[in-house]
């Protein structure tokens, strides 16, 4: 009698050791539909979606309308230090990187946008350092496109060379996430105490010294405020007076086949993902969170900005998972791989200088819906180093 | 002992223990002989020990190749050759009294650009609600002492003559940005929105310009990213 409750009781035990590691709810992190209400305050959601949840949004995305898709070259940085591109990457010692925009398109024949390249004249004709610079307007017409189909623009992030040109489309709808302007405004108004301002830097100056400190030793490139001159912050507000934005908060479906994913801190704080539904599967853009394609398809950070490393490999796996049906990585789609427009990333291996496009490139990424391709007849491959791009319009002379 | 010299070392053991003599006795020809030598090697060959053997072998070779091939790969990726550089004429050097000007009016554009900043990220996160209207107010009124003294100041600055035009269109900027605040301010009095709209045109039109002075007198401001 006292074995058999020896017995039991150990039972009983075990199963309450099991169970106990099962409920496991402090490790597992919560599906995002479900709400933490013990969450303290001040921690935000940060973006967080559930495997499950986004292969439910695949299997969505599966039966909506699909899209032809293409990638234009904004302008392009030259002889960039690579370890400052990728820390882990170091050879070949410079690199070039495109600044790679998303033209998406329905069956209707509108476009969605995915960033809008960059405006700053003045910084490509005075640095020197960038070249191809065309305008986005033109790179559309030039490549068999009409720019005043353009309906939306989902900005990746807020960054000058990732938002310009908006007011160049003045009926598109600008979608961005409020957390990437919230922490905007937050740190332009951090305390200056024990830092001495560093941390709201909005600019590469020194603020102990008062110089002006270029690269490599920029003093603000990693800091919250960095990177959004008040040029693109005024463009945003522009959308949102005309009643032309979408102030996201977290995920956002915004028709049937394209979907928002947030993806915050994996390079500024309201970085945001695009889900595009194509023929070859699921294409995922991903602006500067995905600023390398390699780093994604090797697991290497990149363009880190005030990025949580963490939450960039946490949305390179986002990529994985909507991706997992067909293709996987090979349809992430990067802002600034260097080996774009190259048969070293397939997906944008079907590419061409744009005509007159001051040495811009465009890349086919698939299409549906009967559209024909954009590629020319005979398409122009001159190599990047035979291209000879010119000065851009320009308003102040040097 | 490796793999490999383990194999070798079975090998030599199998072919000194073959009844070769037998065999030959028998009255078989010289391609019999060799079927059945062959055959018995095979028997001495296919034991349990070696099939496992022959795998493990046949599993690392395959590893080690993917590996290598995998490694060729990632390293031989072409990098884009980097374009030819623009014809553009050189950068001249400041003067002393350009550089003395151009640091004079700094601190003047770093207490522009943020309020400016605070500004527009104030209406913006006014219209989302995340912003009072009386925390705007405060921004707006804060701003329009900021464009006032920044205005003051620049027109205190004695530019040199190839720095006029620029100075020039600076002022302009800040005027423009005092006056779309002022047209913003009339919001608080008669509660009608559309004054930020009204007043949009002007404080674009001043980002823009100060932009292009800005990228002209401070080109590194904003790096890559």
């Amino acid at each position: 009698m006292i074995q058999k409750l020896l017995r039991i009781t150990m039972i009983l035990g075990l199963l309450a050791v099991v169970g106990g590691l099962g409920r496991a709810d402090v490790l597992r992190a919560n599906d995002d539909r479900d709400r933490d209400n013990r969450r303290p305050p001040q921690v935000l959601p940060s973006g967080f979606e559930s495997t499950d949840r986004l292969l439910d949004d695949v299997e969505r995305a599966e039966n909506a309308p699909r899209y032809s898709a293409w990638i234009v070259e904004s302008s392009r940085f030259l002889n960039v230090p690579h370890r400052a591109f990728q820390p882990d990457v170091g050879d070949p010692p410079f690199v070039d990187l495109p600044v790679n925009v998303g033209i998406l398109k329905d069956r209707d024949g509108k476009i969605t946008l995915y960033d809008s390249g960059w405006k700053q004249l003045a910084y490509i004709f005075d640095w020197n350092t960038s070249c191809c610079w065309y305008g986005l307007r033109n790179q559309l017409r030039a490549i068999g496109l009409n720019p005043d189909d353009v309906i939306r623009i989902v900005l990746g992030h807020g960054h000058w060379d990732h938002a310009g040109q908006l007011s160049e489309f003045p009926n598109a709808v600008v979608y961005i996430q409020k957390e990437e302007l919230k922490q905007i405004d937050f740190f332009l108004n951090y305390p200056v105490d024990f830092n001495s301002g560093h941390i709201r830097a909005v600019n590469t100056v020194d603020p102990l010294t008062g110089a002006q400190v270029g690269p490599p030793a920029q003093a603000c490139a990693r800091t919250p405020v960095c990177g959004y001159p008040p040029q693109t912050v005024q463009e945003i507000l522009g959308k949102v007076l005309h009643g032309k934005a979408k102030i996201v908060d977290g995920r956002h479906e915004i028709t049937r086949g394209l979907v928002i994913h947030p993806a915050f801190r994996g390079h500024t704080y309201g970085s945001q993902l695009l889900q595009v539904n194509t023929t070859r599967g699921q294409l995922v853009f991903g602006s500067d969170t995905y600023s390398s394609w390699t780093g994604i398809r090797d697991w290497f950070v990149a363009n880190i900005q005030q990025t949580d490393t963490v939450q960039q490999f946490l949305a390179y796996e986002k990529c994985y998972v909507l991706t997992s049906r067909l293709n996987s990585f090979n349809n992430c789609i990067a802002a600034h791989e260097p080996v774009s427009y190259t048969a070293a990333y397939p997906i944008t291996s079907n590419w061409w200088n744009i005509p007159n496009g001051n040495c811009s490139r465009a890349a086919e990424l698939t299409l549906a819906n009967g559209e024909r391709t954009h590629v020319p007849a005979n398409p122009d491959r001159t190599p990047p180093g035979q291209c000879v791009s010119v000065i851009p319009p320009h308003t102040i002379s040097p | 002992m490796s793999a490999e010299e383990t194999l070798t070392l079975t090998s030599i053991r199998g072919l000194s223990d073959l009844p070769v003599g037998a065999a030959m006795g028998a009255g078989r020809s010289s391609a019999e002989t060799m079927m059945s030598r062959a055959s018995v090697l095979l028997q001495l060959w296919m034991t349990p020990k070696m099939i496992i053997l022959g795998l493990v072998v046949v599993g690392l070779v395959g590893v080690l190749t993917f590996a290598t091939s995998r490694e060729v790969a990632r390293t031989a990726t072409p990098v884009t050759a980097t374009v030819m550089p623009p014809a553009r004429p050189t950068r001249p050097a400041l003067s002393p009294v350009e550089e003395a000007f151009i640091q004079a009016l700094w601190p003047i554009h770093g207490e522009v650009q943020r309020s400016l900043m605070r500004t527009s990220l104030g209406q913006i996160l006014y219209k989302t609600s995340d912003l009072s209207r009386a925390e705007l107010k405060a921004r707006m009124e804060q701003a329009q002492v900021v464009y006032g003294r920044a205005e003051t100041s620049i027109r205190a600055l004695e530019p040199p003559a190839s720095l006029r035009n620029d100075h020039q269109i600076y002022l302009d900027g800040v005027r423009l940005l005092r006056e779309s605040a002022v047209e913003a301010m009339k919001m608080f009095k008669d509660g009608r929105e559309d004054h930020l709209l009204t007043a949009y045109p002007k404080s674009q039109e001043a980002s823009d310009k100060i932009r292009e002075v800005g990228g002209k007198f401070w080109p590194n401001e904003f790096p890559p990213n």
